[in-house]
């Protein structure tokens, strides 16, 4: 009962708290998605099939790892460093309805910016995309576990090397990650390595759901993430409890 | 005693020991000031009171309950102002307060008559419904304060509450913190506002290092200094020497400007001293009051800056 009263009125904080950035983050979303279905046929004036639904379905999904990874660690590490976090871990309420009322806004954010990115997408190319029922919990499962690691690693580090870390995210993931292509492209020690981390993951699950016709939907996506999720879940819970 | 410290010892990991053997009691009641400079080592205390840090060693009990052992009742039973800026831009503080006093378990009527007269008392009116990222750094620590006061613990943990306020509501603010006190809890106060807390605490202790260098009432520190008036010196920079005080009591030099403890029945030497030293060129002005708490604390640590050794000195030996 305390944790669900605790979990609401740390809902309403947090949400008031983050509502003056909401259309910004929005904005910043739409934009990575706009650069990439707008950006990417510039650089290859000719894709064929494979490659349009790739950058279609993987825009939305670098727009959620943008802010999973890169904005929420940076925007916690700063709470960290003003003391606002430690105030927060003052109040007299449990530490999983803290974080899961901050994971709660940090999702109401990404949401909406992956329906303007498919939308964005889906747009610029024509295409006609026969989205799966899945791809509620498939998004969900995305963006819960990109806040999660993010948090993970703003708990763990300090607030400079966050910073460091999530901008060398923004290069990996753009750059090197099997997201607007296939992970066959990548050299085979980076490939391997991609099937450890979650980004790929994300991207199959991602375009798995949003066009099933075009991609297979490998159930081993999920478990990776699953576990990744969990990970960084336990991780920042076991930060946020630990007294210095 | 409501809050009991044993023996509080916290080392980080750094080394640094922060708190080293400190022992407090307060009572319901009673406000209780923590004096020190920055570094003292007064929020790793209220940090370790609250939850936040876990103690190198010693004790924590709050109503005889330990609170190492059990943070999350700690935090139940305390409420806090902490030294950072309350994370409330994008609410207004009727929103925060009200947030705040349902978190720590009031009902939503409870809060708002309480928070009614919080702001009233407090004259936050004219701000109650503006965004807190437009408030000024004064107005939003009131706001914390209020947030800390309007469903109150039993133990009221308040550091440095007055940073940034303006003169007249720092007034209206040390009301407040009386009334929580009248109304039963113990206040313990973290601030370097020394003259202030002479006017607000019961008790008080002073840190330095991580230790308690002095603990009482104020008049009770007042009367360890031994010197009933103060004669504060502004010495001449071009100055040679720094005067020699004839009358037996502390001198302590800060920055610029002498403290000379003199005993009551010695004013109107005192005066003609100053005066000689005034002629002389050795002093630019100098005034004659009461001895503050002030005093004590500058004897006791105030002077660190300048001389340590020589201020704990003259201290120690007019206390013994």
């Amino acid at each position: 009962m305390q944790m669900l009263r605790s979990y609401r009125l740390l809902v309403t904080w947090q949400a008031l708290r983050k509502k003056n950035y909401l259309p910004l983050m929005m904005a910043v979303q739409t934009l990575f998605s706009l650069g990439i279905v707008l950006g990417y046929p510039l650089l290859f004036p000719t894709l064929d099939r494979t490659s349009i639904y790739l950058i279609a379905t993987g825009a939305p999904a670098i727009s959620m790892i943008s802010v999973g990874l890169v904005a929420l660690p940076q925007t916690v590490g700063e709470q960290k460093t003003e003391g606002s976090l430690a105030y927060m871990r003052s109040l007299p309420v449990p530490r999983l309805a803290y974080l899961v009322a901050d994971l709660t806004v940090w999702l109401a954010i990404v949401i909406p910016g992956v329906v303007l990115g498919v939308l964005v997408g889906a747009w610029r190319f024509g295409l006609d995309l026969q989205v799966s029922p899945l791809v509620v919990p498939a998004v969900l499962m995305v963006a819960l576990t990109s806040t999660c690691v993010g948090y993970a690693i703003a708990s763990l580090l300090p607030y400079m090397l966050t910073v460091i870390i999530t901008q060398a995210i923004v290069v990996f993931v753009f750059m090197f990650s099997p997201l607007t292509f296939l992970p066959d492209k990548l050299p085979a020690w980076l490939e391997a390595i991609h099937r450890l981390l979650p980004v790929q993951a994300m991207g199959e699950v991602t375009r798995g759901t949003l066009a099933p016709n075009e991609f297979g939907l490998p159930l081993g996506a999920f478990v990776t993430l699953a576990v990744w999720c969990i990970l960084g879940f336990g991780v920042t819970y076991a930060a946020m409890s630990r007294r210095g | 005693m409501l809050l009991e410290i044993g023996q509080l010892t916290k080392v980080y990991r750094t080394g640094t020991k922060a708190n080293d053997g400190i022992s407090l009691a307060i009572g319901e009641g009673e406000v209780f000031g923590l004096l020190g400079h920055n570094g003292a080592g007064k929020t790793t205390l209220v940090n370790q009171v609250v939850g936040l840090l876990r103690p190198t060693s010693g004790t924590i009990r709050i109503d005889g309950r330990d609170m190492v052992a059990d943070p999350g009742l700690a935090r139940r039973l305390c409420s806090f102002q902490a030294q950072a800026q309350v994370p409330i831009d994008g609410l207004t503080p009727r929103q925060a307060i009200d947030l705040l006093g349902q978190l720590r378990g009031s009902s939503r009527m409870e809060v708002e008559l309480r928070r009614e007269r919080l702001v009233e008392a407090l004259d936050l009116g004219e701000w109650l419904d503006v965004d807190a990222s437009r408030l000024s750094g004064g107005v939003k620590r009131l706001v914390a304060f209020a947030m800390a006061a309007v469903a109150p613990g039993r133990l009221v943990m308040l550091d440095e509450p007055t940073n940034d306020v303006d003169p007249v509501r720092r007034r209206l603010l040390w009301r407040q913190v009386r009334t929580l006190a009248d109304h039963g809890a113990a206040v313990l106060l973290v601030t370097h506002n020394v003259i202030e807390a002479e006017r607000s605490v019961d008790r008080l202790a002073i840190l330095d290092e991580g230790r308690v260098i002095a603990e009482g009432t104020p008049a009770e520190l007042k009367a360890r200094l031994g010197a009933a008036l103060r004669l504060e010196l502004v010495l001449d920079p071009d100055a040679a020497d720094v005067p020699v005080s004839p009358f037996g009591q502390s001198a302590v030099p800060v920055g610029n400007r002498l403290m000379v403890g003199v005993p009551m029945d010695a004013a109107g030497p005192a005066v003609a001293w100053a005066e000689s030293l005034k002629c002389a060129g050795s002093v630019e002005e100098f005034t004659l009051g009461p001895a503050t708490l002030e005093d004590v604390y500058v004897a006791l640590v105030g002077g660190a800056e300048a001389v340590p050794a020589q201020a704990a000195e003259v201290f120690d030996a007019n206390a013994a």
